[in-house]
């Protein structure tokens, strides 16, 4: 508005961070909340724990993030993953290829899912929601189909489990996924913040008609975050394969709606053009440890999901209540 | 207009309303009276305090201190609702307005007529609409779909809705910027017909002619407070807009004389469209501004977007420095070294919720990246800051939200994002269109600046005094058609007009 | 050509061609050779290895007693509007019986009717069908399977300290019924023994997750209990990342190639096989007897077997395992 005009100098950067700053200072809490319910809680090995159980949803929802940054949604990420997890099955097992490019195959596989969405929603025009909700049901069905509803089991490469599980500080049990998930972060978090791909997701997001007046070539843009968003599916299919040391063809329904919920309660707007790394990962860890905590406290599982249900409500409201305020 | 021997008790009055958001003080002291049977004009500056004045006498917002009176008894609206209820009708800048309700449904939205208490009766709701529309003499059929209907007639539709309320005060924001002159006096006839001694017209506007046509008395709004109330009959323009801006600005001007070389950066061939454009060819010389006049829906705006490949050609060539190009969409316009500034700023030009400093650069990101894709920050920030310092682009920083900018500011913005990209060749859309008279001028000084540099530009304008004044060429279209490239030195308004409506079916057209 | 007219006719023709198939392939299963006996069965799923020998098993009464039978289960494990769904087309087909595993017996209450109405005899198997209309049920008693567990998990422990269960779902009569018969084991027979946790999920990622939280939660836990082979593949890879093997005793449910890993290495005590292909076999059996005309028991109990290291390799429970 007209009011507001020269004289409001209240920068968008700290109001953005208070955000930020409110839902880290809500994972602080909780975390000590925890560790005075249950002894058993501010344990390295629980804490590991978490991470480790942070680990798929998070990498998730690192892909996520760009994408609803550009003002857009993706639902095939949860059973996108469980069919990497599945091609990984196929090349290493099936195909006898070596380790490292039955991975390498499997990520590249999850990039060419979300090309094939990109292409869908930018090409053909399809809506996002619909095109991926279309890939999340062809992904479910295709692993079931590719994998003959059994799971793979990598026989051949029983090494292939090391990727998730692989103590990377010896005595501590630190796992080399959980590694690889902090690797991916900072990956992300530059990406976004201090490349072109990012200012165009932010960009497309906040504005896609001016964006595009502005002769940049949107479509192709939006193949390219979309097909970005599926390798980090691809990556999250391998690690929870490599977890397993199987590829379990079921499940996945679900995942995707965990991973939009952590990126939502990181402050990232659902209509685009605002959200960063950092406000998803405080999300992620905001889910993974309201769970395990109240796992640990041994509250009846009905009510888990109804405390994570209320945090996402808490959570946009006080988004929702910093924008009047701004 | 109304005699002075109506006037009696205020209508309504606005005494000492202070209103301060974070960081801003937005209204200060406030005055305003309407006298019963008036239709009172109030001017500024954006950023003069007219909206905020607007959300406190609509219950959006509450003032900080001060009163308003409702024919002397105390007004306290709490909400929108609230102060419809009381006899106060508000029509926004931008219309409220569902497209795909039908226009009865939009007048009469959360009060539509009940059968047996439950269901919606379409009878009874056209009935009363068609009732509503004969009476205020509209042009509507109540069962068209408003999203069918032109910008003038969904506007029709906004002041129906807001006079069903049998409203007492009708306060109109801008409601002229979307309309050509036939609609303006059709509009004008509305509100002269709405106008008794029981009732008063609070009428915003940036559109200085305007006023006289319309209003009886003029309030001028600076910074937030009250300037002064004059008469309009005995004063003039020139005297309301110094009083705004505080300083004198001449109306009357000229484009001097083009600086170019005379070569032709542009030339355009047998450009069609599929819906309306038909067989437009044109050129624009190195130094040259050439405007575009025409009627709303004369398909200036739809020559443009096909000119940058926004919209799809239906035939015709396009050449750059005399060499022909292909553009099929904005990304080989831009490569192309044309730019375009969208009429409408908010949805096709800028990106209101990111800062100047990415909106300058949207346009040429690869230029500011290196061979990796990462951004080169100190080289982006650089750019942001010569351009503001160079358009005088006023914002704390370059870091601020384009939001929180002055309409003016937001122009100039966009304006600097095709300069960064270096194009050659410029088309503005209204590029006043929302924006007060003082920065009109600054606006008006930039593109002479940017034609003396040499830059090509087309100017798209609904406002005449404006394409005179800028213009060295002036292109006039009429139903898809160039029918006319007049020079400068020989162009007139009426002359303009005339090859405006060359095919109009639907009678003359005053100035 | 416009470019929309191109995408709608290519859309229709992809339409076209997948309903052209679908019609295809539905009319080779409703038309099954016009003199056989027809035996549909539905089933809870089709994805997990259970069911697939269920339907093997049923496939091999097929042949054995020369009728024809289909097999199809829920997409979703535990969406009973798809299961309903399945339930009424079939009985459109006027098979000569249905075997029927519910997910929920009420909701199936009105096509139960239908079909006692029509006059198609229902045989429940698996967890059965809570109705007077199925003339008999075909199915594991997971009552007596799961104390069976509780009782082997209280000699693992020396009849004494805490343990922990993850049991797979908390509303369907399989999830309830190894749940109850494991905890009213313990509480009759063995005082001494505390069950600290009890907590819900089937899927192998999530339960990992859950059963390392227990274990945090209690670090002189002695047993945990996995309701089936989703739970208790997730309590092994929890005890693999935790690097505690031995300090638990781990017993399961179903089979599966994980468990029988882990029982053969040890990380695993044991676990309690239910014979799939048995119920399938069975059931198809006792339809064809039904359709004949021949009185068949009401509860036609498939059996269970508790396996370990001992007797992994035995054929007569080899062959109940499935990979």
């Amino acid at each position: 508005m007209t009011t507001i005009s020269l004289k409001n100098r209240i920068p968008a950067k700290i109001s953005g961070s208070l955000q930020q700053l409110f839902a880290f200072g809500s994972l602080i809490v909780i975390l000590v909340f925890f560790s005075f319910a249950s002894p058993y809680f501010f344990t390295t090995s629980n804490l590991v724990g978490i991470l480790m159980a942070a680990t798929v949803t998070g990498i998730l929802a690192l892909g996520t993030t760009f994408v609803i940054i550009a003002g857009g949604i993706d639902l095939s990420i949860g059973t996108g993953m469980i069919l990497c997890g599945v091609m990984t099955g196929v090349f290493q097992t099936y195909w006898g290829w070596p380790v490292w490019a039955g991975v390498l195959g499997a990520v590249l596989f999850g990039g060419l899912i979300g090309f094939v969405n990109g292409f869908n929603i930018s090409v053909l025009g399809i809506p996002p929601f619909i095109a991926t909700l279309g890939m999340m049901l062809v992904a479910s069905g295709l692993s079931l189909v590719i994998s003959g509803t059994k799971p793979i089991y990598f026989k051949e490469h029983p090494e292939f489990q090391l990727l998730m599980n692989y103590s990377v500080i010896p005595g501590m049990r630190f796992p080399l996924g959980v590694l690889i998930f902090l690797i991916l972060i900072v990956v992300a978090a530059v990406i976004l913040a201090k490349t072109i791909l990012g200012r165009y997701a932010y960009s497309i997001g906040s504005n896609e008609a001016a964006t595009e007046l502005s002769g940049v070539n949107v479509a192709k843009w939006k193949i390219i975050i979309y097909s970005m968003a599926g390798l980090f599916v691809g990556i999250a299919g391998v690690l929870a394969a490599s977890r397993l040391s199987s590829a379990q063809p079921v499940g996945g329904m679900g995942l995707e709606l965990e991973a939009i919920a952590a990126v939502v309660i990181g402050g990232t707007s659902l209509q685009g053009g605002k959200g960063s790394i950092v406000g998803t990962m405080i999300g992620a860890l905001i889910v993974a440890v309201l769970t395990n905590g109240l796992r640990v406290t041994a509250v009846p599982q009905e009510w888990q999901s109804v405390v994570v249900g209320c945090v996402i409500l808490v959570a946009v409201y006080m988004d929702i209540l910093r924008r009047k305020r701004a | 207009m109304v005699s002075d021997s109506l006037i009696g008790a205020a209508l309504l009055e606005v005494r000492g309303a202070s209103k301060s958001y974070p960081g801003v003080q937005a209204l200060d002291a406030m005055h305003l009276d309407l006298r019963h049977g008036e239709v009172h004009a109030v001017v500024g500056e954006n950023g003069a305090g007219k909206s905020t004045l607007m959300k406190l006498l609509s219950g959006i917002d509450r003032p900080d201190s001060g009163e308003f009176f409702l024919d002397g008894q105390p007004y306290t609206p709490t909400n929108p609702r609230h102060a419809l209820e009381l006899g106060i009708s508000i029509i926004h800048q931008e219309l409220n307005l569902m497209p795909d309700l039908t226009v009865a449904q939009n007048i009469f939205i959360g009060r539509e007529p009940r059968a047996a208490g439950i269901f919606l009766s379409d009878r009874e709701l056209n009935r009363r609409t068609r009732e509503l529309l004969e009476r205020l003499g509209l042009p509507l059929k109540p069962d068209d779909l408003v999203g069918d209907l032109t910008v003038a007639r969904q506007q029709m539709v906004e002041i129906a809705k807001a006079l069903s309320y049998n409203a007492r005060v009708l306060i109109m924001d801008e409601p002229t910027a979307a309309l050509n002159e036939t609609e303006v006096q059709t509009l004008f006839g509305l509100i002269r017909r709405f106008v008794t001694p029981d009732t008063g017209v609070i009428y915003i506007s940036h559109r200085m002619h305007e006023l006289s046509q319309i209003s009886d008395r003029v309030t001028i709004l600076r910074d937030g407070r009250y300037i002064d109330t004059l008469d309009t009959a005995s004063s003039t323009i020139a005297q309301v807009i110094s009083l705004m801006v505080g300083r004198a600005i001449n109306a009357d001007q000229r484009p001097r004389a083009a600086t170019g070389s005379g070569d032709p950066v542009l030339s355009v061939k047998g450009l069609n469209t599929k819906a309306l454009v038909r067989e437009v060819s044109f050129e624009v010389r190195k130094g040259e501004i050439l405007g575009f006049a025409g009627l709303m829906g004369a398909g200036r705006t739809e020559v443009a977007r096909a000119l940058v490949g926004a919209d799809r050609k239906n035939g015709g060539t396009v050449a750059v420095h005399g060499r022909e190009v292909s553009i099929s969409n904005p990304a080989d316009a831009a490569k192309a070294g044309i730019g375009y500034l969208s009429e409408d700023r908010k949805r096709y030009g800028i990106l209101l919720g990111r800062s100047v400093r990415d909106n300058v650069v949207l346009a040429s990101l690869p230029k500011f990246a290196n061979s990796l894709g990462f951004m080169q920050d100190n080289n982006v920030g650089r750019a942001a800051r010569d351009f503001v310092s160079k358009l005088r682009i006023r914002t704390p920083s370059a870091g601020q939200l384009v939001q929180n900018l002055s309409g003016g500011n937001q122009q100039k913005t966009v304006v600097a994002k095709w300069l960064i990209r270096d194009c050659d060749i410029l088309i503005f859309d209204e590029p006043t269109r929302g924006i007060d008279v003082g920065a009109k001028d600054e606006i008006y000084a930039l593109l002479d600046e940017l034609a003396a540099e040499g830059k090509a530009i087309i100017m798209i304008s609904s406002d005449l005094p404006e394409i005179l004044r800028m213009s060295h060429r002036i292109a006039v279209m009429c139903q898809g058609r160039l029918t006319a490239i007049l020079d400068n030195a020989d162009a007139t308004q009426e002359n303009i007009m005339h090859h405006a409506t060359r095919f109009s079916a639907e009678g003359t057209v005053t100035t | 050509m416009n470019k929309h007219i191109v995408r709608a006719v290519s859309a229709v023709a992809i339409a076209a061609t997948v309903a052209a198939g679908s019609v295809g392939c539905s009319s080779k299963d409703e038309t099954p050779g016009n003199t056989k006996p027809y035996i549909a069965l539905i089933s809870k799923g089709f994805k997990h290895q259970f069911w697939q020998s269920v339907k093997a098993g049923a496939e091999q009464a097929a042949k054995d007693f020369d009728v024809t039978v289909t097999f199809e289960g829920a997409q979703e494990e535990g969406n009973v509007e798809q299961q309903i769904q399945l339930l009424q087309t079939v009985l459109d087909k006027k098979p000569s019986a249905v075997g029927f595993a519910a997910i929920d017996s009420q909701a199936a209450g009105p096509l139960m009717q239908q079909a006692k109405n029509d006059k198609i005899p229902v045989i429940a198997f698996d967890s059965g069908v809570d109705s007077d209309v199925p003339v008999c049920t075909a199915s594991t008693d997971n009552l007596a399977a799961a104390a069976e567990a509780a009782k082997h998990m209280a000699e693992l422990i020396g009849h004494e300290g805490k343990i922990a269960m993850i049991v797979h779902d908390q509303t369907s009569v399989t999830g309830v019924q190894r749940r109850d018969g494991f905890k009213a084991y313990m509480e009759k027979n063995e005082p001494k023994i505390k069950i600290v946790d009890i907590q819900y999920q089937g899927d192998p990622l999530k339960a990992t997750d859950v059963a390392k939280a227990i274990i945090a939660a209690n670090p002189d836990l002695k047993g945990l209990y996995g309701s089936n082979e989703g739970a208790a593949i997730g309590v092994v890879h929890a005890v693999q990342e935790l690097g505690i093997t031995g300090k638990l005793k781990i017993v399961g449910f179903d089979s599966g190639k994980d468990q029988i890993d882990a029982i053969k290495s040890g990380l695993m005590s044991g676990a309690i096989t239910q014979n799939p292909y048995g119920i399938g076999y069975e059931t198809v059996k006792a339809a064809v007897a039904i359709t004949k005309g021949q009185s068949v028991a009401k509860n036609i109990d498939t059996g269970f077997f508790w396996y370990d290291k001992t007797n992994i390799d035995d054929p007569k429970i080899s062959k109940l395992l499935y990979q």
